[in-house]
């Protein structure tokens, strides 16, 4: 270990302090806790984004730790937006966790820590370290799921999440020890290189009693971890078949954490499942592509048909998550230079507007989350036209409106699918994007041309909650008009991913 | 011989799994995972990694499982009761499960030569060389995991601890 | 001035968007200056378009006012503007009907009126992107963010069914404009592969060589979008709902411009990107198939409509069929006549929705059994109301005439059973109108509600005005307009059927050069031209 190495580790290493100060303040600290908590949280993600910043250009081929981490354009991206994302819902929980009465100090810490996991998800180049980095993310948010403890939902939820989400990680953990049985390496650029080879490298140290298994890598073996590991990063990304929890774990969930959950969590899941498959794997891309292929359009179809039905908001939008999970895969499906940008760039369109969405729920929701129907919207445009403006913006770049970052994402989406000739799944895939407008254009409909029927308060939106609503409409905007300099540094980031493969350079 | 022995330990995992699931007791399920355990630990030992055996039978099979019967002794945990069982997973996942495995077992039994065979020492299991590899190769997961363990225990007592 | 000249299509484009953010910052009670803020910026925008019409060179068949700036160079997408004499028509029309629609909701909006126009104005921004940009990527992102303006246009100052209106006229053209995407994108990767030029100019797709196959492939992506923005015959569907609950000032603009661009998107892009697709006999039977039964379906159906509105919007259902047909006869004189048709539409259309629209405005009703005898009590409204109905209708000395007339021209060159057939379109437009006219405006003034109903005041008829003035000028004098269809024609023609104006010197169009001397060529073009308007009319009998 060198100094290196530490720096490379330096913003999960600042995330963990600032985690551990936030949950110690209230040792320390009895009054005004509350209010330093996320001050010191932001502080923490701010150093963190510092710390990322100091290592520009992310380029360098020099893994740390022996090549467990590679702190390369990709990883930097998705911390990037792995911090803007928990900035953003640390703003914008600051009154939920109030008028709950959270356990201020312990959200706040939790929230840093499961950043923390998915920065190093994202940074990870080793089977191993993307297991922990998982694991410490997961855990993470199923408490988090589970926070509002006196609503029996929540405790539900977060029991199904943790059972479900157990159980996938049993897969996904199987699928490596498969993977280590079949190329003896849990490095993904040393498995890709055990797989190009189709020399298992555990022969290496192997005795003589192990000559049966010397030679070339079992394939079929290799199929089933593929199979595994898929399971486990379909249900990290909620895609269908793995996508069962999704609806009631958003819909328990406190608003905020839900907003986390599907913007955050999701991208992480992402960034590994990108890595993993496209360094790793890509080799044998023919057993997995179909895989995402079914997994991808069933996704879009089940999540936009559900989410037609719903009439809870929470649960709208976890529906129309899944469906989102569902075109993003389309893009992976592609295995491209231009899929896995476009992969990149959805997730941070993704994430902002769906952040500013579900600050809005989580603002409307009112104490106990009471109102999350849609009827409840009624006539919002009028009594709170802020508010339902930007809810407006965010509604209109999900369904994939020009001049909103959705529309781009979509846009890059579908190019890269088409030019990786996938033409039934596109055309599948813009299909379903316009069924989906049906049911965004429904809260539409209620906030604007219903009469509000019966008497909702609205609170007045504190500064926090203001600048998260105006930044990301402003983002969701500059992602729709100019998004030249996202676009470029995903492009970079996957050329750069998928470029020392190419020359196979570890 | 060897075979023999492993046959034993790996059915005496599976059975004593099954019980854990089928038992309507607590504590009748917590004695059953100290027999999985236990098992599994055996296995560890027969596949010559004796420092994993050893951890497996004091961490889990000792200290976890300790706790586990102390926990249902105090909360003083009664007979489970039975409850209706969904008829989703008795029919659809039930069978579901048993192709899975059934693929699992042919792909891996197609794979591999019907005479290779691990034996005792075959692997650097030794104390030493695990202790090197947790500290030089794999010191960032070792150490990370600490932060999981910390979520861990923060985890129980946030969702534990009583309302203010 | 040269400032302007240069960036004027700059200017046109984005008065109205500098107009709604204007008003965005009014203060809501100060209803007066709303108004007076959005009528002014849609007369300026009018103003300001006018000179287009005069620096415009019809001689040059070159994209005029070009601006080009970069946009997104990673994927090739440009900002860039222009006109031909096509889009400059169009333009011209929806600067003038932009500015009517404004006029006309004068009094009729009352309700969030700072809303109302900031969206308005929005949709006018809209429209003008989608006719001036001469980039495909712009053109949809224009397209398609239109469709947001209308909706709350629809949803929120709508009538009675206004929500199921709104979603389903969202809903439609959305999935429509989706499919035309790809049909951009595919057309976009065969240019990067032929060219190895990443871009989204239309003037470049517009020279690429294509199998046929997959020509028909993205020629029908793009048909559905076009053909549900028309409307043609299966997808009009949404066109009389929307049309029927919009406020009429959207109505207007609904049917002046919007539908509009359903047909220029066939001109401008189906027919010179997919030249071998757009001639192609299957596909030119099909769409003249479904325009003649437009034209007589759409024809039946106003005829037996109680409802005045819904009338008229069944009527433009019917008119729609004459501009599709007239394109796709794949004649000059059908081209143009079809392109001039969308013109005249816009403002016999235009026109006849106003005049619904201040009938509504008195007696918040349009049934049509409640009237009659009108012209008793509103003599100008009536003659007005006259001059519309027969420039629709296709009176000579009116606009209606020359367009159709021409459509017919072309129609017949090719077949004379489309020509015949479409005929009986005129004649049913004469019936549904003037039996409408007899029994709103003549016959007893029996409804006592009627009976003191006030004409026409000054703002009114300046809406009607204008449209009146242009239906005559473009029926007695409509040279000029031909002379700006002329070149933009003859490149269609020479992408669609290269060899017609070979066979053809004196047809509308034709370039100079092939009126003085045939060139050395042109005999084993005609004969080519003549075996395959041969095979077209075995194939259009069969």
């Amino acid at each position: 270990m060198q100094t290196s190495d530490l720096i490379r580790i330096l913003p999960e290493i600042i995330l963990a302090v600032a985690g551990i100060v936030v949950m110690l303040l209230g040792a320390f600290q009895k009054q005004n806790a509350g209010r330093m908590h996320p001050a010191i949280a932001l502080l923490g993600l701010l150093g963190a984004a510092g710390a990322i910043a100091y290592q520009y250009p992310w380029r360098s081929l020099d893994p740390a730790f022996g090549g467990m981490l590679e702190l390369d354009a990709f990883s930097a991206f998705f911390h990037i937006l792995f911090f803007l994302v928990a900035a953003l819902v640390v703003l914008s929980s600051s009154e939920y966790v109030a008028q709950e009465r959270l356990a201020s100090g312990e959200y706040h810490a939790l929230l840093l820590f499961a950043t923390m996991g998915m920065g190093l998800m994202a940074s990870s180049n080793d089977l191993i370290m993307i297991f922990i980095g998982l694991e410490i993310s997961s855990l993470a948010s199923y408490i988090l799921v589970g926070f509002r403890r006196g609503v029996a939902t929540s405790s539900e939820s977060s029991l199904k999440y943790f059972l479900l989400g157990s159980f996938a990680t049993a897969f996904l953990l199987y699928g490596i020890a498969l993977m280590f049985g079949a190329t003896g390496a849990t490095n993904l650029t040393e498995i890709h290189l055990a797989l190009q080879a189709e020399q298992n490298t555990v022969t290496a140290m192997a005795s003589p009693q192990l000559t049966p298994l010397v030679g070339p890598v079992p394939t079929a073996l290799v199929g089933l971890s593929i199979a595994l590991l898929f399971v486990g990063f379909a249900f990290k990304v909620s895609a269908v078949p793995f996508q069962i929890w999704t609806p009631d774990v958003y819909q328990g969930a406190p608003t905020p954490v839900t907003a986390f959950l599907s913007t955050g969590s999701k991208a992480a899941a992402f960034a590994v499942f990108l890595r993993v498959f496209m360094v790793a794997l890509e080799g044998s891309a023919q057993d997995w592509v179909w895989l995402l292929w079914v997994s991808g359009l069933l996704s879009m179809v089940l999540g936009n048909l559900a989410a037609l039905l719903q009439t809870n908001i929470k649960r709208m939008l976890a529906y129309s998550s899944i469906a989102h999970a569902g075109y993003i895969l389309v893009a992976f499906t592609a295995h491209s230079e231009e899929g896995v940008a476009a992969v990149m760039f959805y997730l941070a369109a993704y994430a902002l507007m769906n952040i500013g969405a579900f600050a809005v729920v989580s603002h409307f929701g009112n104490r106990g989350e009471r109102y999350v129907e849609m009827e409840h919207y009624a006539g919002l445009g009028y009594r709170a036209p802020l508010l339902a403006a930007s809810m407006t913006v965010f509604l209109l770049s999900l369904i994939g409106i020009p001049l909103t970052g959705g529309f781009f994402g979509k846009f890059y989406i579908f190019r890269a699918a088409l030019h990786a000739d996938l033409v039934w799944l596109t055309v599948l895939g813009v299909l379903n994007s316009a069924i989906a407008a049906y049911y965004y254009l429904r809260v539409i409909v209620f906030m604007y041309m219903h009469p509000a029927a019966e008497q909702i308060p609205v609170e007045r939106v504190r500064p926090a909650m203001g600048f998260v609503l105006i930044f990301s409409m402003a983002a969701t905007f500059l992602l729709g008009i100019f998004p030249q300099a996202v676009l470029d540094f995903a492009s970079q980031a996957a050329a750069l991913l998928l470029e020392n493969l190419g020359n196979g350079v570890l | 011989m060897y075979q023999a022995l492993f046959f034993l330990f790996a059915a005496s995992a599976v059975g004593f799994a099954i019980n854990l699931l089928i038992q309507r007791h607590p504590i009748h399920s917590a004695l059953s995972l100290i027999g999985v355990m236990g098992s599994l630990a055996s296995l560890y030992l027969m596949l010559g990694a004796e420092f994993l055996a050893v951890v497996q039978v004091i961490v889990y099979a000792g200290a976890v499982m300790v706790l586990f019967v102390f926990v249902i002794m105090l909360l003083n945990a009664d007979k489970e009761e039975p409850s209706d069982r969904s008829k989703m997973a008795k029919y659809l996942g039930l069978p579901l499960l048993f192709l899975l495995l059934a693929m699992i077992t042919v792909v891996i039994y197609r794979q591999f030569p019907e005479d290779a065979m691990v034996q005792f020492g075959d692997f650097p299991g030794q104390t030493a060389a695990i202790g090197r590899l947790l500290f030089r190769d794999f010191l960032l997961p070792f150490e990370v995991i600490s932060i999981l363990i910390l979520i861990a225990i923060i985890g129980a007592i946030v969702l534990a601890k009583k309302e203010p | 001035m040269t400032w302007i000249h240069d960036h004027i299509l700059t200017v046109v484009l984005f008065i109205p968007l500098a107009g709604a953010i204007l008003i965005m910052f009014l203060p809501k009670e100060n209803k007066n200056g709303v108004r007076w803020a959005a009528n002014l910026t849609a007369f300026l925008g009018f103003l300001v378009s006018v000179p287009l019409f005069f620096w415009f060179d019809s001689s040059v068949g070159e994209f005029q006012f070009v601006e080009k700036v970069e946009w997104i160079p990673s994927i090739g997408a440009n900002y860039s503007l222009g006109l031909d004499g096509i889009s400059l028509l169009l333009v011209l029309l929806t600067t003038i009907l932009g500015f009517i629609a404004i006029l006309s909701s004068w009094t009729s909006i009352n309700e969030r009126l700072k809303e109302y126009y900031v969206f308005l104005l929005l949709l006018q921004t809209g429209m003008l992107g989608v006719f001036m940009t001469l980039d495909f990527f712009l053109f949809y992102v224009f397209w398609e963010v239109m469709l947001v303006p209308m909706y709350f246009l629809i949803g929120i100052w709508g009538g009675a069914r206004k929500l199921y209106a709104a979603i389903k006229f969202f809903l439609y053209t959305l999935v429509g404009s989706v499919l035309m995407l790809l049909g951009i994108l595919a057309l976009y990767f065969i240019n990067r592969s032929q060219t190895g030029v990443a871009t989204f100019d239309i003037v470049a797709l517009q020279n690429l060589n294509i199998p046929v196959n997959l020509q028909l492939w993205i020629f029908f992506a793009f048909f559905v979008a076009f053909a549900i923005k028309v409307p043609m015959f299966p997808f009009h569907t949404w066109l009389p709902d929307a049309h029927v609950e919009a406020p009429t000032a959207g109505s207007v603009i609904l049917a002046g411009v919007l539908l509009k661009m359903g047909t220029y998107g066939f001109v401008r892009f189906s027919l010179p990107m997919l030249p071998d697709a757009s001639s192609h006999p299957m596909v030119v039977n099909l769409m003249i198939t479904l325009s003649l039964i437009a034209i007589i379906y759409g024809g039946l159906v106003s005829l037996m409509q109680k409802d005045w509105k819904k009338l008229v919007a069944y009527s433009s259902v019917s008119h729609m069929g004459f501009i599709t047909l007239g394109i796709f006869t794949l004649n000059p004189n059908g081209l143009s006549g079809g392109i001039l048709q969308q013109i005249n539409h816009g403002i016999s259309t235009g026109a006849l929705f106003l005049i619904v629209g201040i009938i509504y405005e008195r007696r918040h009703t349009r049934e049509i059994s409640e009237f009659g005898g009108l012209s008793n009590v509103m003599p100008v409204y009536a003659t007005m109301f006259l001059i519309v109905a027969m420039s629709s209708l296709g009176l000579p000395t009116l606009n209606g005439f020359i367009g159709e007339f021409v459509i017919l021209q072309g129609a017949f060159e090719e077949n004379w059973v489309w020509a015949a057939l479409a005929v009986t379109g005129i004649i049913l437009a004469a019936a549904y109108l003037l039996w409408l006219y007899q029994r709103t405006m003549f016959g007893p003034l029996d409804n006592p509600k009627n009976k003191n109903l006030k004409d026409l005041n000054f703002r009114e008829m300046m809406t009607l005005v204008p449209l009146i003035i242009l239906a005559f000028w473009i029926g007695l004098y409509p040279k000029p307009f031909f002379r700006i269809l002329e070149q933009p024609v003859q490149k269609i023609m020479e992408r669609v059927r290269p060899a017609y104006y070979a066979a053809h010197p004196d047809a509308f169009g034709a370039p100079a050069r092939l009126n003085a001397a045939a060139q050395p060529s042109a005999s084993l073009e005609t004969e080519a031209a003549a075996v395959r308007s041969a095979e077209k009319r075995a194939g259009a009998s069969r």
